[in-house]
């Protein structure tokens, strides 16, 4: 069996890592034809889907990623639970470099993953018409399908805290992901590390502004 | 007759002709050969790895958990070399006559010499594995001067020169090892040396985790074990350095030379309290800048700031208007313990004296301070938490380095065939006094460039033994021997501690046998080293067992050993009736409190043979003659 | 100035390497502040042995933060609360009369406990037996000057050769990781024209070594570097990760 060296399994974490950034962004970026009313929004996922063959490949791509993703830091995680030895120290307090996102990654991956599988079954594996997509008796497709999921507050809630975790783990993931591939600059680290906490921040903001908006802008 | 079997010749061709005369082990006999190196310091390292890569089997032994912590890695100034890259008219001859005299004239000519020819490749090996020496902005090497020199040859990596090249030999050393051309074994202590038909055999030694007492054979056994600076018990030397190895192998023939040439480093953190494990080393290149005082009045106890210029006795710069704070480290050393001996110290002991920046802060800056001297200002504020920039540091001279060691004759082979011995463990090419950044250059000189072709003379000339010579009698003597040591140390279950013992023998050393020494001393501590000895073998307590790893237990077997060789360096002390770099008589002194040396008497090194306990050592007197470099007495006044 | 004060240590005692080890408390009174941490175990064996107690078992020799021997985890914190300081060079002016501290020896996989604060370090050494070298024999050196080292490569170099091979940074890092440490030999050995010719190799064969002893991996936690008692920055871990990255081996 090809034993990968730690390194090496650490930057296909960092690469995967890199993928579902982009493919964070780039979902965002599409999401935010909401602010374009239910004619923008449904004719971007409309135009989405009219790229299907591409887009099952990029799908399934995506699939993997996530596969990859998951199962190696999963993996490190386990490995590096056992490098630590039989016990932690009796005081826990760390010199101090440690950020709680660094702490809680392990977590809000997993909640992050927890979420994906609801989100599919939410929006991505459902008819994009019909019953949920109705607002005041016309079906809007996807719009609609949306905009009623969010008018509940729970549903949104739901939404808000997910990409606030994602938000979490981006805040180290970034700069992790450039440290990992073996950047490193004694003005631009720095940098990175604070610009880190800052993407994810916004990352986090602008996905809830999505629920946010319909539930509180949007007059039905 | 003790014969340093000097090669003939001139100076300068000895060890040129000598090399290219002496015998070769033909490559396939090599392999056969094994030498065991014990340890892992600058010497042996170098050495151990050298040796492997030339073919031999090795192995290393050290007694901390790696190679790597061997004292060698304290070192901070620099070494020597006679490159000559600043251009400043330094030469072979140069470094070599420096050495000579820094060493007022008791050291062999023909071995410093060597010394000096070949400090110049170990600064090519040491940048060829890595080292990375200080550099300027074109990516030359950089040099810095030091005391005893008027030229620029010392190399350094900032304050970690010592660090950065035992790094560099233990990563050569750690190279063989992964290759499988060494083995090597950490935490474990040699108890003894195996000596059959006069000749070194093998070792015994103790593994320190699982007390578990080995014997290992050899065709050669090197000694590189260190030097004996903690026989005074607070000294700049690492908590673990010890004479063991070296008077184990001197009670088993081989002869000690030079005991009482201590060398004493003017600068170090004064004492704070009985607690007190040791002292840290300030650079002595803060004198550069700092200006050393007293009060005048004896007994002033205002904070240094209050004490106004007028009732400041500038001790050094008074007595010595030409050299001011610079003289060499032995009159530095012993005018501050004359001002605390007067009353006039300083801190809570009365045992410091100031050196003050304010006058170089005030001319150069804070700042420029700062730079020069920043990772050793950190240091002292580390340790005393007082800003040395504000209140003016505190300073105490210490034990530092020990000249003294077992003979060794060109070959670095003591008396005893197949025992050889480098580094600081030998009697060393450095006299009675050791120049600056040399103790580096030596070790590093003997474990790459001349103990690997020496030991191959021996070996080469070597005749297999035709018994079996690990089942000898000898071996299984020297383990019993051991374990019954150990059995006596825990047998005793007395009420003082293994340190309560060392502190009072350093006490005792220190005061008597110290900075200055007289007769009178000299004879009291004769009288008191047999009494604190019976009495640490009646009352030592030492709790735990033997099969475990016991630190007290190691450390009372060091002390037990300090406890005896501490006699015989007094002895050398008091039979040296002149004063000499670090063996200063105050019988024999100039007017100006300068050393007096008699040459017509003494110019000869004292080895010592071992006789048995309770019987006197007998001395044997290599005679030292100089050729190149003219008897000449000191003067910095 | 020098004061007088009073602590409770609650010490890890383990006979050897295969007992269970437990905490253990002691008294340290009348502790001067102006002592060194080490010198206050010191005090503590002193009474021990006086009282027929096996004195607790530690680590050190040099005693000025340069031979890497020493270090216990005080309160959960590698060599103590002071940055950048060894615990034989922290002071107990840094701590409060009454307070508690508790001692352990550094943890990890990679570093059995060989008896109470005692670890084994030996994994360090093996991975450099791997690689952490430059291939030179003795003897075959050309003269150090031909070979010109920029003064920004050389400080490099020497910024991550200071490592002093304590193990802190595995200590402190949650996953056990020596990444620090590795890290900061490949950069002295590979930002140096010496070195560089083998880098690919290096790099290679001690990532692969210290996989082997059971360290975890690097997830960026950045403990390691405020551990350090040395500085080591994790830039050093930075570019054996590119180094590793861009290898051919
Ligand atoms: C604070 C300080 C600063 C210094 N600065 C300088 C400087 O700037 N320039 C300079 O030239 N010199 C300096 N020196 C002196 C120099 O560092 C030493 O003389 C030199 O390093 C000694 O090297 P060594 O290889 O002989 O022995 P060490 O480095 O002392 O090594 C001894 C080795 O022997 C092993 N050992 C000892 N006893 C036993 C035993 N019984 N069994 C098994 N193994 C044993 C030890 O484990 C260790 O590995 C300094 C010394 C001190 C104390
Ligand atoms: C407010 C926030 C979000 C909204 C409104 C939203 C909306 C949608 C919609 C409508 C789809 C279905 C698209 C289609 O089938 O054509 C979808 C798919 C998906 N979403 Fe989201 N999403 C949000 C946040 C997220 C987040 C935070 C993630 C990931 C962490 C995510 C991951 C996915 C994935 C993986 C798919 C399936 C991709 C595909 O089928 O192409 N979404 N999302
Ligand atoms: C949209 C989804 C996700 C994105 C954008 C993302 C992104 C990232 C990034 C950039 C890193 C840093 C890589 C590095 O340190 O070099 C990372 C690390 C990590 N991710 Fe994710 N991730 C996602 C989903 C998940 C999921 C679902 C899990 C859960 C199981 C997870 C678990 C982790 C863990 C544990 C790490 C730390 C691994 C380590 O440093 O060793 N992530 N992620
Ligand atoms: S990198 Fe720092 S913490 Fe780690 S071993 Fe080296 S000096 Fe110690
Ligand atoms: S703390 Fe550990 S996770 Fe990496 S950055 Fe340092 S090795
Ligand atoms: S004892 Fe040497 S570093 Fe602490």
């Amino acid at each position: 069996m090809l034993v990968l060296a730690s390194i090496t399994k650490k930057q296909i974490v960092a690469a995967t890592g890199l993928f579902l950034v982009l493919f964070v962004l780039g979902h965002l970026t599409g999401n935010f034809f909401i602010y374009g009313g239910s004619e923008a929004y449904n004719g971007y996922a409309h135009h989405l889907n009219s790229l299907r063959p591409v887009l099952n490949v990029v799908e399934a791509g995506l699939f993997l990623i996530f596969l990859l993703h998951m199962s190696l830091t999963i993996s490190l995680l386990i490995e590096n639970i056992q490098a630590r030895g039989f016990r932690r120290y009796a005081v826990d307090r760390p010199v101090g470099e440690r950020s709680w996102a660094s702490r809680l990654i392990p977590f809000t991956g997993t909640y992050i993953l927890g979420f994906v599988i609801f989100h599919l079954f939410d929006f991505a594996f459902v008819s994009h018409f019909g019953a949920r997509s109705l607002i005041n008796g016309i079906d809007r497709g996807l719009y609609g399908a949306v905009y009623n999921a969010f008018k509940d507050i729970r549903h949104s809630a739901a939404y808000i805290i997910a990409v606030s975790f994602l938000g979490f783990h981006l805040a180290h993931g970034v700069q992790s992901l450039i440290q990992t591939f073996g950047f490193e600059n004694p003005v631009w680290s720095p940098r990175i590390r604070v610009l880190s906490v800052w993407i994810g921040g916004l990352v986090a903001l602008a996905y809830s502004s999505i629920p946010l908006f319909i539930l509180l802008y949007v007059k039905s | 007759m003790l014969n340093p079997n000097i090669p003939s010749g001139a100076l300068k061709d000895k060890w040129t002709h000598h090399k290219a005369s002496i015998k070769l082990v033909n490559p396939g006999n090599k392999r056969s050969l094994k030498v065991l190196v014990v340890g892992t310091g600058l010497a042996g390292a170098s050495a151990a790895a050298s040796l492997a890569e030339l073919g031999y089997q090795v192995e290393v032994f050290c007694i901390q958990d790696s190679p790597r912590r061997a004292h060698s890695i304290a070192a901070q100034g620099g070494i020597n070399a006679a490159k000559n890259y600043p251009n400043d008219g330094d030469s072979v001859h140069r470094l070599f006559h420096d050495t000579i005299k820094g060493g007022d004239f008791r050291s062999r000519e023909a071995n410093v010499h060597r010394l000096a020819e070949v400090s110049n490749h170990i600064i090519d090996q040491c940048v060829a594995q890595g080292v990375p020496f200080a550099r300027d902005y074109a990516g030359y090497l950089d040099n810095r001067s030091f005391g005893g020199a008027q030229v620029s040859r010392t190399f350094y990596a900032r304050g970690q020169t010592g660090q950065q090249l035992l790094l560099g030999a233990y990563q050569a050393l750690m190279k063989e090892v992964g290759k499988g051309a060494i083995k090597l074994h950490t935490r474990s202590e040699m108890q003894d040396l195996v000596v059959i038909d006069g000749v070194a055999r093998g070792i015994i030694v103790r593994d320190l985790i699982t007390g578990e007492i080995t014997s290992y054979v050899g065709d050669a056994v090197v000694l590189a074990t260190g030097g004996y600076g903690n026989i005074f018990y607070l000294s700049t030397n690492a908590k673990a350095c010890n004479a063991t190895a070296i008077w184990r192998a001197h009670k088993k023939g081989a002869f000690m030379a030079n005991p009482c040439y201590t060398q004493i480093h003017p600068t170090c953190i004064p004492v704070h309290g009985d607690y007190q494990s040791k002292l840290t080393l300030m650079s002595e290149s803060l004198r550069n800048d700092g200006r050393v005082w007293v009060p005048k009045k004896a007994g002033d106890t205002r904070p240094a700031r209050e004490i106004p210029e007028a009732e400041r006795d500038y001790f050094l710069e008074r007595k010595y208007p030409a050299f001011g704070n610079l003289v060499p480290r032995d009159i530095a050393s012993r005018n501050a313990k004359e001002q605390c001996d007067g009353g006039r110290g300083v801190s809570s002991s009365g045992k410091a004296v100031y050196l003050d920046f304010t006058d170089a802060i005030k001319r150069v800056g804070k700042a420029v301070i700062q730079e020069r001297y920043g990772n050793l200002l950190e240091m002292y504020e580390r340790i005393t938490g007082e800003d040395p920039t504000t209140t003016p540091m505190m300073i105490y001279p210490a034990i530092h380095y020990t000249m003294g060691g077992l003979w060794v004759d060109y070959n670095l082979m003591s008396n005893l065939p197949g025992l050889f011995v480098i580094g600081e463990a030998n009697f060393s090419d450095h006299g009675a006094n050791r120049l600056g950044a040399s103790a580096l250059m030596q070790g590093l000189a003997d474990g790459y460039f001349i103990l690997p072709y020496t030991i191959g003379d021996y070996l080469a000339r070597l005749k297999k033994s035709p018994v079996d010579i690990a089942g000898h009698e000898a071996f299984k003597q020297g383990v019993s021997d051991a374990r019954q040591r150990i059995d006596k140390l825990l047998a005793i279950k007395g009420k003082q501690t293994v340190n309560e013992f060392h502190r009072r023998l350093g006490h005792l050393l220190w005061e008597k046998c110290g900075m200055a020494r007289n007769k009178k001393g000299l004879e009291e501590a004769l009288a008191e080293i047999p009494r604190i000895r019976e009495e640490f073998w009646k009352d030592l307590c030492v709790v735990g067992s033997g099969e475990d790893l016991n630190q007290s237990l190691e450390r009372a077997g060091r002390v037990a050993d300090f406890l005896e060789f501490a006699e015989l360096l007094v002895k050398d002390a008091l039979t040296r009736e002149e004063s000499c770099g670090g063996h200063f008589r105050e019988e024999y002194q100039t007017e100006g409190g300068e050393a007096l040396r008699r040459d017509d008497i003494f110019s000869f090194v004292a080895a010592w043979e071992y006789k048995g306990a309770g019987t006197a050592p007998v001395l044997h007197k290599e005679p030292l003659n100089f050729e190149e470099v003219p008897l000449a007495q000191r003067n910095y006044t | 100035m020098s004061k007088k004060i009073n602590l409770t240590l609650k010490i890890w005692r383990q006979k050897n390497r295969h007992a269970k080890g437990r905490f253990e408390l002691y008294k340290a009174d009348a502790i001067d502040t102006e002592m060194s941490f080490l010198e206050m175990i010191d005090v503590v064996n002193e009474k021990l042995t006086k009282e027929g107690q096996e004195p607790i078992a530690f680590d050190h020799d040099c005693r000025e933060g340069i031979c890497g021997m020493c270090g216990a985890v005080v309160n959960g914190q590698p060599h103590g609360p002071q940055r950048a300081t060894t615990l034989c060079q922290l002071h107990m002016r840094y701590f409060k009369d009454g307070e508690t501290l508790v001692i352990e020896p550094l943890r990890a996989r990679a570093f059995p406990v060989v008896k109470d604060l005692i670890v084994d370090r030996s994994a360090f050494d093996r991975v450099l037996q791997a690689g952490g070298f430059v291939s030179v024999k003795t003897g075959c050196a050309p003269d150090a000057q031909t070979l010109l080292v920029s003064k920004h490569k050389a400080e490099t170099a020497m910024d991550a050769a200071q490592c002093i091979g304590c193990g802190a940074c595995v200590a402190a890092c949650p996953n056990g990781a020596a990444m620090l440490f590795v890290g900061a030999k490949l950069t002295h050995l590979n930002v140096l024209p010496q070195g560089e010719v083998e880098k690919d190799a290096r790099v290679h064969r001690m990532v692969k070594q210290m996989d082997k002893e059971g360290f975890g991996s690097c997830s960026n936690e950045y403990e390691c570097q405020a551990a350090c008692p040395k500085k080591i920055s994790v830039s050093v871990i930075a570019r054996m990760n590119k180094d590793h990255l861009r290898s051919s081996e």
